[in-house]
């Protein structure tokens, strides 16, 4: 066992902040406090990705084949921190990298991995993720969307909601059903979607997390070909659930908690606030959690390093993540008071973008399920 | 960064938990506890086999004898391997004669409350402000005092007094120490969870095991991510050589997880797991001396952010 980082990634994380110095512009905190998916972040993040991937930094882990570097996943967990810690300037192209290039890697037919790999790995372009529907979200596999095979095309009807970073996305990884007779996991296929195919409509869903997070996005007979399908047909669930491993643990959330509490305890240390024994106590109670959830995640990316198969430590990491990210944000507003009732100000991004922790990628209820029945080895009724 | 276990560091575990397989386990600690005794030849057979100097030798060091100690919770041995193991070497770079008790002591040397092991402690460790003291014991210096917490406890009726380590090496006491706590309450909460999930799982009421029911599932799932978080903060903690943020932050951890721990195991366990013929109460009474000691939780916060955040006081 070891926790201290090699002398290589130790130099990588330098390079890196001085690179962020460099390239990141005076008002960035302001530009990225409606978060990935607004509108004041998407033109910088396309630049921001491109200068990255300049230095092969976008995906340092994948094979150099794909556009990568070789690196060990720790090196993209470096990045990841980071990133997130000022606030991810990459914009919503980190899922990309974190699951989606990664499903196209181990499912992809050659042409499909000519055509979507380099471009992942030179920033060039940005994904959605077609999953849930109105009938179908924890309950993923209720998916209703079908897609009915007609020549070399699919056809594909339904609706999808909740979707993020829709309205920049260039494809989409949609989950469609293309068995008609089938049910549940069966008869599941993944499409890749350009998402400028005709009878695709895109609609605003307005919410109080931030602007355009949410979308519905409605397929009325739009014609994909069959050459856009990830993996074999009516498998789809396998790749999947290959994805959502990652999906997980992806984006590093906990350093942004970490980050975020750093400056509250310098904002509570200027009001005077640090002489109140219980302040001191949540500020310690937060960190604490804080700490579980970054070395729960790098047990996830010791696996990966390891070339472990997806494990529940995927599941354990996300819980611990929400929970650090919950008590920040409870502990931000609480401590900044009257201030986070601005919209815009620190208190209020943090609060509104940790909201979702418990739900995002994959409800806690859910991760819970997951460790019971596979970590636990608990009995199902 | 690695997480896996050395080839080493497994075989340390490995033959670690043979000894303990054979001299520990539960119904030696219920044994024990009946006369309130200490269990010596448990201590001196872990001494033999170079397991409570692990933290000095030669390629070992602090996370090998986290290891040992973990595991020596996990299997409720009756003896102070947290401090003799982890404690003494990290604080002093030697060995202390065992077995050796730590002591939070007031302004004047004298004993903040009952000492777990004190009444058998050849050797003391001694925090008194900033300033840690080593303290020889004589043989019936602390007399036993009855707990309920899983522990045998000794009282020091008079001020201890011996050597100091200098000014300032209060800190690295503490940290040790919590460093200690951290990895003696992860061994002890998987052991409580380990007995809690068998038993769900073949506890039937309702026509189904209560391990069925998903709202037991959660909770269980819940505690797993507390101990595993607990866990990797003890370790991390011990491997980077008991830094004040990292001890007080592990512990802090592991008091939190303790607590919830406690409550759901015997919950969950109903009635039986009260009794004395049940296995859990060899473990969960101990989690709420763990979580106490040395300040308990809320002292690890403010420590934590203190080490942290740069405050004073």
């Amino acid at each position: 066992m070891e926790f201290s980082w090699s002398q290589e990634d130790r130099d990588f994380r330098a390079e890196l902040r001085r690179f962020l110095d460099e390239v990141l512009p005076g008002d960035w905190q302001e530009r990225a406090k409606d978060g990935p998916g607004s509108q004041a972040q998407a033109a910088f993040s396309r630049e921001f990705c491109a200068a990255l991937a300049g230095r092969q930094w976008l995906t340092p882990h994948w094979p150099s084949a794909y556009g990568g570097r070789d690196a060990s996943p720790w090196q993209h967990a470096v990045l990841g921190e980071e990133l997130w810690a000022v606030g991810e300037p990459r914009g919503p192209q980190y899922m990309n990298v974190n699951w989606i290039g990664p499903a196209i890697m181990t499912y992809g037919s050659e042409d499909q991995k000519r055509e979507h790999l380099p471009r992942i790995s030179a920033g060039d372009v940005l994904w959605c993720q077609g999953f849930s529907e109105p009938e179908a979200g924890s309950d993923l596999v209720a998916l209703r969307t079908l897609a009915r095979r007609d020549g070399d095309d699919y056809v594909v009807n339904g609706t999808k909601i909740w979707t993020s970073y829709v309205n920049h996305a260039d494809f989409c990884f949609l989950l469609v059903r293309t068995d008609p007779e089938s049910s549940r996991h069966r008869g599941i296929s993944v499409l890749l979607v350009p998402i400028d195919l005709a009878g695709i409509t895109v609609r605003e869903i307005p919410s109080v997390v931030g602007e355009r997070y949410f979308h519905e996005v409605f397929f009325d007979d739009v014609r994909v070909p069959v050459a856009c399908r990830l993996g074999p047909e009516h498998e789809g669930w396998g790749v999947v659930s290959y994805a959502l491993q990652f999906e997980r643990v992806g984006a590093p959330r906990y350093a942004r908690a970490a980050l975020t509490l750093d400056h509250l305890a310098r904002v509570a240390a200027k009001g005077g606030q640090l002489d109140d024994p219980v302040t001191l106590e949540k500020l310690g109670e937060a960190r604490a959690l804080c700490e579980a959830a970054r070395l729960l995640s790098y047990k996830v990316i010791d696996g990966r390093a390891h070339a472990r198969p997806p494990s529940t430590d995927t599941n354990v990491a996300r819980v611990a993540g929400t929970r650090a990210e919950q008590a920040v944000a409870d502990l931000a507003v609480e401590l900044l008071g009257p201030e986070a009732l601005s919209h815009g100000s620190f208190g209020d991004a943090q609060f509104r973008m940790a909201m979702t922790a418990g739900v995002a990628v994959g409800a806690t209820e859910i991760q819970l399920n997951l460790i019971a029945g596979r970590m636990l080895e608990l009995p199902r009724e | 960064m690695d997480f896996e276990l050395s080839d080493e560091q497994r075989a340390i575990a490995l033959a670690c938990e043979a000894i303990l397989g054979q001299l520990a386990g539960v119904q030696r600690a219920m044994a024990m506890a009946e006369r309130d005794a200490y269990d010596a030849s448990l201590e001196k057979a872990l001494a033999e086999a170079g397991f409570l100097e692990v933290a000095l030798g030669d390629g070992t060091g602090a996370l090998e004898a986290a290891l040992v100690t973990e595991a020596t919770a996990r299997a409720a041995g009756v003896v102070a391997v947290g401090a003799g193991a982890l404690v003494a070497p990290g604080v002093l770079g030697r060995a202390l004669a065992g077995p050796v008790a730590l002591v939070e002591c007031a302004e004047d040397g004298g004993a903040v409350g009952p000492v777990r092991y004190g009444s058998e402690a050849r050797s003391v460790l001694a925090l008194r402000g900033d300033e840690a003291f080593v303290v020889e014991i004589e043989a019936g210096r602390a007399s036993p005092v009855r707990s309920s917490f899983g522990y045998p406890f000794g009282a020091f009726a008079s001020p201890l007094q011996g050597t100091s380590l200098g000014a300032g090496s209060g800190a690295r006491l503490r940290a040790w120490w919590q460093v200690a706590l951290a990895v003696e309450t992860v061994g002890t909460m998987e052991a409580a969870l380990s007995v809690t999930l068998d038993y769900v799982k073949q506890r039937r009421q309702f026509g189904r095991a209560i391990g069925s029911f998903q709202a037991v599932q959660h909770r269980l799932a819940e505690c797993a991510v507390w101990l595993e978080g607990a866990r990797w903060l003890a370790y991390e903690a011990a491997a980077l050589g008991a830094t004040a943020e990292g001890a007080a932050t592990a512990a802090a951890h592991a008091a939190m997880a303790a607590k919830r721990v406690f409550a759901e195991t015997h919950q969950l366990t109903g009635a039986i797991g009260y009794t004395r013929e049940h296995d859990l109460h060899v473990f969960s009474m101990r989690l709420q001396a763990l979580r106490l000691e040395l300040g308990g939780v809320g002292a690890h916060r403010r420590e934590a952010a203190r080490a942290r955040w740069g405050v004073g006081g």
